[in-house]
């Protein structure tokens, strides 16, 4: 992936390559769209497997905790998050 | 089962309206069928994942699959086979897929379900020093996941059980979804069986010296053991006046069902075939049929020496010297040993048979064992003159045995 590509196009790249989400492009999922229930229908299970994807493309850790609805309602919200994350000097320990 | 339970149920008629399937000859019924008559069986080198470390390279893989659309993402390749097969079963039935509501059940069997993912997801778990691996791949790794995958894809609300008993599995669930319709728990039920092979299967039967290193030939002089398999078969069984209201074609009557167990070995059958024997002549005897009645045996055949040996003396001990003249075939010579589900695989292909009045051939190579005494079908399809009544047999490990007996639809 591009690095100059914004956080949330590399984020809607992971969620079609990485949760198999075939016949769907990046580009066509909007911002804004819930990832959960309505929306782009997510379950429980491509949470766990979106953390672990955003983990490895981010090189961060994410706490269960964190995983809640703030963060992980929309690509806007958890791009917002994994840029905040990424900015905080209490990551740089936890890169690997 | 008592005899009054037995009186009450020859009123209840339990039909077959729909078969599905999903083999080493592809993705659907037909594709099973034609490489079944064409007697050149599909157990070739297996690709699927290395198996160089072992005594056999071969194994009858279902090739890839057509589209299946997003559920199939994260589903198991036991799951998808499962899927596949209820869609086709349904469609043939002429019944809508969701929501099938309360009236309908699911009764499967499976081996090993979701546990080629559950081996893939470990071995990347193992692998990463960050101990990261796809969660999802473990999303379908209980047994019963191929039965509650085709409840969910159909919403089927009725009971959703799940048969693991070696290779009777798949029969096995056929017999609860005939006791359950009934006892008119249930209107319509999906029953059958998927399993996939998996590292654990593949490894094991090796480490048993189960395996030919040839594609099997059951009841061969020369037959050296099993050859593997995988894949699913559905059947849609009904009773018949539910089928009449709706105005289904019918395409065979299961008769009967029976379960015994050897309570022998946790891997050798009894060498007389005393438990398949008795499986046998319990299933005859609740489908109200005699074995003089029976036109040909769709019978475990594995292709082990042991096997084949004791399933044949049962034979002769079920049918006396009619044994040295009834047709005997056994898919598994041709798609190979599919553990949990072959019981639900050989069922609908015994359908098939009846159907089409003609019993498929097993390849030819390998002359018969005449210590066994069997008139087997090599090379060609069979026809029948008389197509009226069949007998699919399995005989697993740990000594489990079932039998299944149906009727041509018309002479019910």
């Amino acid at each position: 992936m591009p690095n100059d590509a914004t956080t949330a196009q590399r984020i809607k790249q992971l969620l079609v390559e990485k949760l198999h989400l075939d016949g769907l492009a990046p580009e066509n999922i909007d911002d804004q769209m819930p990832l959960f229930g309505e929306g782009l229908g997510l379950d429980s299970v491509d949470a766990l497997e979106l953390v672990v994807a955003l983990e490895k493309e981010f090189q961060l850790r994410i706490q269960s905790h964190e995983v809640g609805r703030e963060a992980f309602g929309s690509v806007a919200t958890l791009a917002a998050y994994v840029d905040g994350r990424l900015q905080t000097a209490d990551d740089a320990h936890v890169r690997s | 089962m008592c005899g009054a339970e037995r009186a009450d149920h020859a009123s209840l008629d339990i039909v077959v309206t729909g078969l599905g399937a999903v083999t080493a000859y592809g993705w659907g019924v037909e594709s099973l069928w034609s490489g079944l008559r064409g007697g050149t069986g599909a157990i070739a080198r297996f690709e699927r994942f290395d198996a160089t470390r072992h005594r056999t390279r071969l194994a009858a893989e279902v090739p890839t699959s057509p589209e299946e659309g997003r559920f199939a993402r994260r589903a198991s390749f036991a799951d998808r086979f499962a899927v596949a097969s209820a869609r086709e079963a349904l469609a043939m039935a002429g019944l809508p897929g969701a929501p099938a509501g309360p009236s309908t059940g699911i009764f499967f069997g499976s081996s090993t379900g979701g546990m080629l993912e559950s081996e893939r997801f470990y071995e990347r778990f193992l692998r990463d020093p960050r101990r990261r691996a796809r969660p999802g791949l473990l999303a379908s790794q209980q047994l019963n996941g191929p039965g509650d995958a085709v409840a969910r894809e159909i919403a089927a609300e009725g009971p959703s059980e799940t048969v693991s008993s070696a290779c009777a599995s798949g029969a096995m669930a056929i017999g609860a979804a005939l006791r359950a319709l009934r006892r008119r728990e249930v209107d319509v039920a999906l029953a059958g069986g998927s399993d996939a092979l998996c590292q654990l299967t593949y490894a094991g039967f090796n480490a048993l010296r189960s395996v030919d290193d040839r594609p099997s030939r059951p009841f061969r002089a020369d037959r050296a053991g099993l050859s593997l398999g995988e894949g699913a078969g559905v059947l849609v069984l009904e009773t018949r006046a539910h089928a009449a209201r709706r105005g289904a074609r019918v395409l065979a009557t299961l008769a009967g069902e029976a379960a015994t167990c050897d309570a022998y070995h946790m891997t050798t059958p009894q060498p007389e075939g005393q438990g398949a024997a008795a499986a046998m002549r319990l299933a005859l005897e609740d489908a109200g049929v005699e074995p003089a009645e029976v036109d040909f045996v769709n019978a475990h055949g594995t292709g082990t020496p042991l096997n084949d040996a004791a399933e044949a003396a049962a034979l002769h001990a079920v049918f006396g010297d009619r044994a040295l003249t009834i047709p005997v075939t056994s898919t598994k010579a041709s798609i190979g040993h599919l553990l949990g589900s072959a019981g639900a695989v050989e069922a609908l292909v015994t359908v098939l048979c009846l159907l089409r009045r003609e019993v498929h051939p097993m390849p030819s190579a390998g002359e018969p064992d005449a210590g066994l005494a069997l008139d087997l079908v090599l090379g060609r399809p069979r026809r029948l003159q008389r197509a009226v009544c069949a007998l699919s047999t399995n005989l697993a490990f740990g000594g489990a045995n079932a039998a299944l007996v149906f009727r041509r639809a018309e002479a019910a």
